[in-house]
């Protein structure tokens, strides 16, 4: 697995005079998303996975990341789309997430990956009650970028590890009933 | 130096003495050992001086009045009775509270503690006092050195009994002397012909119990101060008949200091505390000592190698800083080699050995890889070679999971002040029988597997024994036993906790299950299963709630505990016998040694020692078992359980596992080997999984995961050690 | 409280030491104090003096007292040239010197 990119930070450090925010974008189903820099620890190509059974669909399987097992989610199926499809830039982000005051690394697999962003507080509005069709605590806000929106995520929300560790403890117990 | 981190280290340490002593004791009571007592002093003996360190006056204070008691046990002055040793638990008690005081932060001694403490140093005293012959109230004093008050001692003294003029000898006589026709009394009173002696301490430290002491053999030692105008050679001369027999040290008077250094090194005396010896060599008076005891408590202490006593000693002008050095290390040594195997560990941060662990790991998997490449190299020299590195990492390994290995032994001993204390409480006599100490397991383990076999035993106290009364009417021993027993088996340890008392009342507890609406009336269910309802939430059919147990909060969270350790907990009972609860613990290895198996596209691992055999796939038409032997062995189809969908080879494979003495076979596609490797554990997010217990990485890179056979069979064919699930 | 009474006579050496030994713990356990009489010593070993010792030791170790009275000049002689009136604790006449 190589790594595309490392996400700078001297970067952040740069922009923060201008107090804008800087995002990772990428498509997801046609869709544009992005996510705050300061979360990504890195960026690999899709190369292999194993499939861990048992596990509700978001969660795709586990990575060797350098040593470390590193689990991936499926975005879209996270957001109750279909799964995502392996293309040519299929990638993975790698995220680094507080799930009850531990960190947790985390990969997340996006169709493309885009360009890092600057966006100025003035040009975020707050996520709208409805219409975006993926559940409103995902959405961190509402990004204008070039005239379009690009829908934040809230990665603490949308990897949240516990809702995941009660999806698969449903998931199994269903099993354990047959 | 941190002091918080020492502090921290020294709560730990004295904790851990403390139980020491209390093992000890209750040790004493039965064997009565010499070993035992020992223990209790070192025990008592290195609280008192790590207390100093941290100038924790208090805990001194209170200390040395123990270890004063302990040394004239120790020294078969006093003996080793019940009530001594229940007052010596209770100042166990006291210490320990102590000990709390200062981890919640209190180092100033708290009145109302101090209360608490002052009838046990009464006790204490007295105790001591009964021996008292006019020695004086500072046991730990030497009892040799002369007193000012006495006839004898004030003539010595008007005689102006400075050392620095006179010849220092060391004296001790071989056991055979006596037997030789000499006496040492005769060399003495020669040694008073060629010169004044100023000074004479007798030394009787050497003779032994009376049903051990030889009346033939000398047991004596002597340090002597000789004024006299001889030389050296006159005075070795003075020894001459029993030079062979007999250690001789001659120190000529202003004699140099690091000869008096190396004399203290070389005085056999294992028990010589550094004031007796400093008093001994005449380099100080007992008035100094005393003096520098005093400031030692008021002013609190150096850290590391050199106890305070010394430094004062050296800041009063009393000693001179080498010799005292000197002491200092003799001491040391003495204290330390009084420990027999115990000083030969080291204490080690567990932090750090998680960290060797992972290395050791990482090693694995990229020998493997090595090994991997040189066998698709085919060059035979590296494959020798890697071959050669995988077998020193696998030692390697052996020796880093060893480190994290203990017995669970200790964990047990420390039931018998449980069962001792709560036995008391609650009136009943019953006593503890413990077997398979050696077993050994993760120290991760251990830590928390404490509080749930806590509650079992009280549990068993509480509610398993009988009243003497009841018992007697059965026809049983009025002493009840509980007995806690450990082993391996199949790749987990075993811990059970029994009781001969009463047993479960089925019929009690399916009635109560009833009430509370955890079972249907007329549900079926086998005894086994009845017995198994206690640990469900809200469950308790004690009729007396008592201090202990009986708050229905109990047994549920012990299984909830032990759940969480990926172990499994049941209960069998016989009516009027007893009831056994069976605790199944994975072992917990950081390193696994693995078979892996293919299915799918993906490879999962299988514990090798869980494994039987492996056959090739058959089964009988229809049915999900086949025919190993002439015996029935059911299957189960991982592809079905995980959903495979990839199409399956031609000819599959049947991995035999057994667990908790049945045996099941597991279909897989295909057979690989073995392999050994870290487990990687898979995070939060995966900790619902059942059938999956953690993952590793391959020689190639790639994940592959660990199955959780226990919980595999369990789901598969309803044969399960757990209690199934019962209606919502 | 039992006080037994014990008198030793005669020499107080290597000779008599095992049987000096038995009289004096068999005595010791039959009472709580014992006082020991030494008059009639004419003759002290350092074998003698290490039974005397493991009396006292005995006792110490079980509670017990023992009493050495009316020291010898044999017996003086050799608490003083050792100086173990301490560490006998009992109270030692010292008269004018035997020949």
């Amino acid at each position: 697995m190589t790594a595309v990119a490392h996400v700078s930070r001297n970067a952040v450090a740069a922009s923060a005079a201008e107090d804008s925010q800087q995002f990772l974008t990428f498509m997801l189903g046609g869709e544009v998303f992005a996510i705050g820099i300061l979360a990504i620890k890195e960026i690999i190509e899709y190369a292999g996975l194993t499939t861990v059974p048992l596990m509700p669909e978001c969660v795709r399987g586990v990575i060797n990341l350098r040593g470390a097992v590193v689990p991936v989610m499926d975005l879209a199926a996270r957001f109750g789309r279909p799964a995502t499809q392996i293309g040519k830039r299929t990638a993975i982000v790698i995220v680094e997430i507080d799930a009850d005051g531990e960190q947790q690394v985390v990969g997340v697999m996006v169709d493309a990956v885009n360009a890092v962003i600057d966006i100025a507080p003035a040009d975020i509005e707050k996520a709208p009650q409805f219409g975006a069709r993926i559940r409103s605590e995902f959405i961190s806000g509402m990004g204008k970028v070039n005239g379009k929106f690009v829908i934040l995520l809230n990665t603490d929300q949308v990897l949240s590890v516990s809702e995941l560790e009660a999806m698969a403890g449903v998931s199994n117990l269903a099993t354990a009933e047959n | 130096m941190d002091l918080d981190l020492a502090l921290q280290t020294f709560i730990l340490e004295s904790r851990e003495l403390l139980e020491d002593m209390e093992n000890a004791l209750l040790n004493a009571e039965q064997a009565g050992g010499h070993e035992s007592v020992h223990a209790i002093f070192r025990a008592a003996h290195t609280i008192k001086g790590s207390a100093g360190l941290f100038g924790l006056d208090h805990i001194v204070a209170f200390t040395h009045v123990v270890e004063s008691l302990l040394d004239d046990v120790r020294d078969g002055k006093l003996a080793m009775t019940d009530e001594l040793i229940v007052l010596l638990l209770s100042c166990c008690d006291h210490l320990s509270g102590m000990i709390n005081a200062i981890e919640a932060g209190q180092t100033d001694p708290d009145p109302e503690m101090q209360a608490a403490g002052a009838p046990l140093l009464v006790q204490l005293r007295a105790h001591m006092g009964v021996m008292d012959d006019g020695h004086g109230a500072a046991p730990a004093a030497s009892a040799l050195v002369t007193k000012p008050d006495h006839p004898g001692v004030e003539r010595i003294e008007e005689q102006g009994g400075g050392s620095s003029d006179a010849w220092h000898l060391s004296l001790r006589f071989g056991p055979d002397v006596l037997r030789d026709g000499m006496d040492p009394l005769s060399f003495i009173r020669y040694l008073g012909q060629i010169g004044r002696i100023v000074g004479i301490v007798t030394l009787t430290d050497a003779i032994p119990a009376a049903d051990k002491m030889d009346p033939e053999t000398c047991y004596l030692g002597f340090e002597i101060a000789l004024e006299t105008d001889a030389d050296k050679a006159s005075i070795e001369g003075v020894f001459e008949f029993v030079a062979d027999s007999c250690t001789l040290r001659i120190l000529p008077p202003r004699t140099r200091i690091e000869e008096y250094v190396r004399l203290i090194r070389e005085l056999p005396e294992q028990k010589a505390m550094l004031g007796e010896m400093l008093v001994r060599c005449g380099v100080i008076t007992q008035r100094e000592l005393d003096n520098a005891l005093h400031a030692q408590a008021q002013a609190g202490a150096t850290p590391a190698a050199t106890p305070p006593l010394g430094a004062v000693l050296v800041g009063q002008g009393a000693a001179e800083p080498a010799i005292v050095e000197a002491a200092l290390t003799k001491q040391k040594q003495s204290v330390e080699t009084t420990k027999p195997a115990e000083s030969r560990s080291i204490r080690v941060d567990a932090d750090k050995l998680d960290l060797l662990i992972n290395l050791v790991g990482e090693l694995i998997i990229v020998g493997a890889s090595a090994n991997l490449i040189a066998r698709q190299v085919r060059n035979s020299e590296l494959l020798e070679c890697t071959s050669m590195l995988s077998d020193l990492v696998e030692q390697v390994r052996d020796s880093a999971l060893q480190l994290r290995m203990v017995k669970i032994g200790a964990t047990f001993n420390r039931f018998q002040r449980v069962v001792h204390d709560v036995a008391r409480e609650i009136g009943k006599d019953i006593g503890l029988a413990v077997s398979g100490e050696d077993t050994e397991l993760d120290k991760t383990v251990v830590e928390k597997i404490g509080d749930p076999l806590t509650h079992l035993v009280r549990n068993a106290i509480d509610h398993g024994i009988e009243p003497a009364e009841v018992r007697a009417e059965r026809g049983k021993p009025l002493r009840g036993t509980v007995r806690l027993n450990a082993f391996h088996d199949s790749g987990s340890i075993v811990i059970e906790v029994s009781d001969d008392g009463g047993g479960l009342n089925r019929d009690r507890i399916f009635a109560k299950a009833v009430e509370r609406g955890l079972v249907e009336p007329d549900r079926k269910m086998s005894d086994t299963e009845i017995y198994g309802l206690i640990f469900e939430p809200g469950f308790s059919t004690a009729e007396k709630i008592t201090n202990l147990s009986g708050r229905g909060v109990g047994m549920d969270v012990v299984k909830k505990n032990i759940t969480a350790l990926r172990g499994t907990v049941s209960v069998d009972s016989a009516p009027g016998l007893g009831t056994t609860v069976t605790v199944r613990l994975p072992l917990t290895l950081a390193i696994i040694d693995g078979f892996l198996v293919g299915l799918g596209d993906s490879t999962f691992v299988v514990p090798l020692d869980m494994i039987d055999e492996c056959i090739e796939f058959a089964s009988e038409a229809g049915h999900d078992y086949t025919n190993l032997r002439g015996q029935v062995l059911p299957f189960i189809r991982l592809r079905d359980l995980f959903g495979v969908d990839t199409p399956p080879p031609r000819r599959e494979s049947i991995v035999v596992v057994k667990h908790a003495g049945h045996r099941v076979g597991l279909v897989v596609d295909s057979l690989q080997g073995e392999f050994q490797t870290v487990i990687k554990p898979l995070g939060r997010m995966f900790s619902q999984l059942r059938c999956i217990s953690g993952s590793t990485i391959l020689g190639n890179g790639e994940v592959a995961l660990i199955l959780d056979v226990p919980a595999i069979v369990g789901q598969g064919s309803g044969i399960t050690a757990e209690v199934p699930q019962l209606a919502a | 409280m039992s006080t037994g009474h014990v008198a030793i006579d005669g020499e107080l050496n290597i000779y008599r030491a095992a049987d000096l030994k038995t009289l004096l713990q068999g005595e010791l356990a039959r009472s709580n104090v014992l006082e020991v009489d030494l008059a009639g010593v004419t003759e002290v070993d350092s074998a003698g003096l290490q039974v005397l010792m493991l009396a006292k030791q005995t006792a110490r170790a079980e509670n017990r007292e023992l009493r050495l009275v009316g020291h010898s000049p044999a017996v003086l002689e050799v608490f003083e040239l050792l100086d173990l009136g301490a560490w006998f604790g009992d109270a030692l006449v010292i008269g004018p010197r035997a020949a």
